[in-house]
């Protein structure tokens, strides 16, 4: 027989109490909008990631801290793309949000926190539902993948995080981001774009030059290829002055890999084409003639 | 080893039977129904006003066995009533004091919703906050929890993991978003109201 003071859901609830209270010190409110402020989570000492579509205006942003203080804010880059933003403060004194050291598994218990008011923090509970990606987004980007739970989205709780039982983050949640429900962005993909946020102030996306469409590749020539690989992209057109003909690509190539990695179709080298990657010379692996090829591109930035 | 979620499952439901011993029903024979808890083993019933407002609700307790109410007292500016019924022995809810309670803190919401009899949803507390409200006490403060509420919820309880009282659901606001009145607010009213009728409870407690 349980007491009143020891059952499990006593603990279960003392645990959720505690994780809300670990990874609500790191949570913040964004006040860039003219309807209600939204959250956002403390990335460094004194960086803010937020969503994107809640910072309407780039002058007279405040961030109210979880100790009650009220600070201006600036922006330090955005990407409307994955629909993020980086906000840069003064003071400092932020508590950094910590990732989880796993990402989020369908099933797993997971809490929606969000400080859109200066009563404090509030909070959803629910599970991930699903995990997919990569989608296309509605401002040109592509989320390679993204959560989906069952918390409730309440108003302001875009730029807020998805954490788990333990308080470590698993996600950003937003509502701006697919028309038709919030989603989270997943931890490791949103602090890859807020450490490019922090550097170059947006995301720096690459660009190859190449109008393309995907094809099977057929199986003497996967063999050729060394692996299988069912399906490439076609090159139907090469632009002048590109990377890609600098580089020696010629309609007709099937491409099939991008620094060392598969292209299997048009979302993956989307994908592949962010980051790092933009301004280095670059390894593209094509079938020309079925018999496979290597060039070398210099990955030009998209403007 | 032990099962955790076979652990989790039988904790739930000794919780649940806990609560529904304390639920009531409350129905005037033609609207729809509501919640109520007794308050204390003399049959004090406490719900939301607007239960009963359309007057003469009676009261059915979980072994079925029915009760006449009279309304003892009402509050609309907080949504709150106090009832009597003539019974005795009644089991009366736990009541913990709302005010430590904390953000992530697991409830549950028992009631009737749709008339659907002693249904049980879980969530968090989401939030505290205050409620503009008409009269002379002009805000209230308000319990904001993400459990699943439906009309058949007025006047149930919310309850902590421990299967204490901790508000009475009051109403669903935008986003899903339920409402309850904290319980140290129902507690100062129910205290004010039977001593204003009389009702304030004897020195020793007969029934305990």
């Amino acid at each position: 027989m349980t007491t009143y003071d020891e059952n499990i859901l006593v603990a279960l609830s003392n645990a959720m109490v505690d994780a809300v209270a670990k990874a609500g010190a790191s949570v913040v409110t964004v006040d860039a909008r003219r309807r209600i402020p939204a959250s956002g989570i403390a990335y460094d000492k004194n960086l803010v990631l937020t969503a994107e579509h809640v910072v309407e205006r780039d002058d007279d942003i405040r961030i109210l801290l979880p100790d009650g203080s009220d600070v201006p804010a600036a922006v330090a880059g955005r990407d409307p793309g994955s629909d993020l933003a980086l906000l840069r403060i003064n003071t400092g004194g932020l508590i950094p949000a910590e990732p989880a050291a796993q990402e989020a598994r369908i099933g797993q218990i997971a809490l929606a926190l969000g400080r859109p008011t200066p009563e404090g923090i509030q909070a959803s509970l629910g599970v991930v539902s699903a995990i997919g990606g990569p989608v296309r987004t509605g401002h040109g980007g592509l989320l390679e993948r993204y959560i989906r739970t069952d918390t409730i989205p309440y108003p302001g709780f875009s730029g807020g995080p998805l954490v788990d039982a333990s308080g470590h983050l698993l996600g950003v949640n937003t509502s701006g981001l697919m028309r038709g429900g919030a989603l989270t962005i997943p931890a490791p993909l949103a602090w890859q774009t807020a450490a490019s946020l922090a550097q170059h102030g947006s995301v720096r996306r690459g660009f190859l030059g190449i109008r393309s469409q995907p094809v099977a590749i057929p199986a003497a020539q996967q063999k050729a290829l060394g692996r299988e690989q069912a399906t490439g992209l076609l090159l139907v057109g090469v632009e002048d002055d590109s990377p890609a003909m600098a580089g020696g690509l010629m309609v007709g190539d099937i491409l099939v890999g991008l620094a060392g990695q598969p292209v299997t179709d048009p979302d993956e080298l989307l994908a592949r084409l962010v980051g790092q990657i933009v301004g280095q010379p670059t390894l593209v692996e094509v079938l020309r003639g079925g018999q496979p090829a290597r060039i070398t591109v210099k990955i030009r930035e998209r403007k | 080893m032990i099962d955790l979620t076979a652990t989790l499952a039988k904790a739930l439901e000794e919780v649940v039977q806990r609560v529904q011993r304390s639920l009531v029903v409350l129905h005037n024979g033609h609207q729809g129904v509501g919640a109520g808890i007794i308050w204390r083993s003399d049959g004090v019933i406490v719900t939301n006003q607007h239960v009963v407002a359309h007057g003469g609700a009676r009261t059915a307790l979980l072994d079925r066995r029915e009760y006449p109410a009279r309304l003892v007292a009402e509050d609309p500016e907080v949504d709150l009533a106090i009832l009597k019924i003539d019974a005795n022995r009644l089991p009366p809810s736990l009541v913990a004091d709302a005010h430590s309670l904390r953000v992530g803190q697991l409830v549950l919401a028992v009631g009737h919703p749709w008339g659907q009899r002693n249904v049980v949803t879980a969530g968090l507390i989401s939030g505290f906050g205050t409620a503009q409200t008409r009269g002379p006490r002009h805000s209230v403060e308000v319990i904001r929890s993400d459990v699943s509420l439906a009309p058949g919820n007025s006047g149930g309880p919310l309850v902590n993991a421990a299967g204490a009282v901790v508000g009475i659901n009051t109403m669903i606001v935008g986003g899903d978003q339920g409402i309850a009145i904290p319980s140290h607010v129902v507690s100062a009213f129910v205290e004010e109201a039977l001593r204003r009728n009389g009702l304030a409870r004897p020195a020793l407690e007969a029934y305990a």
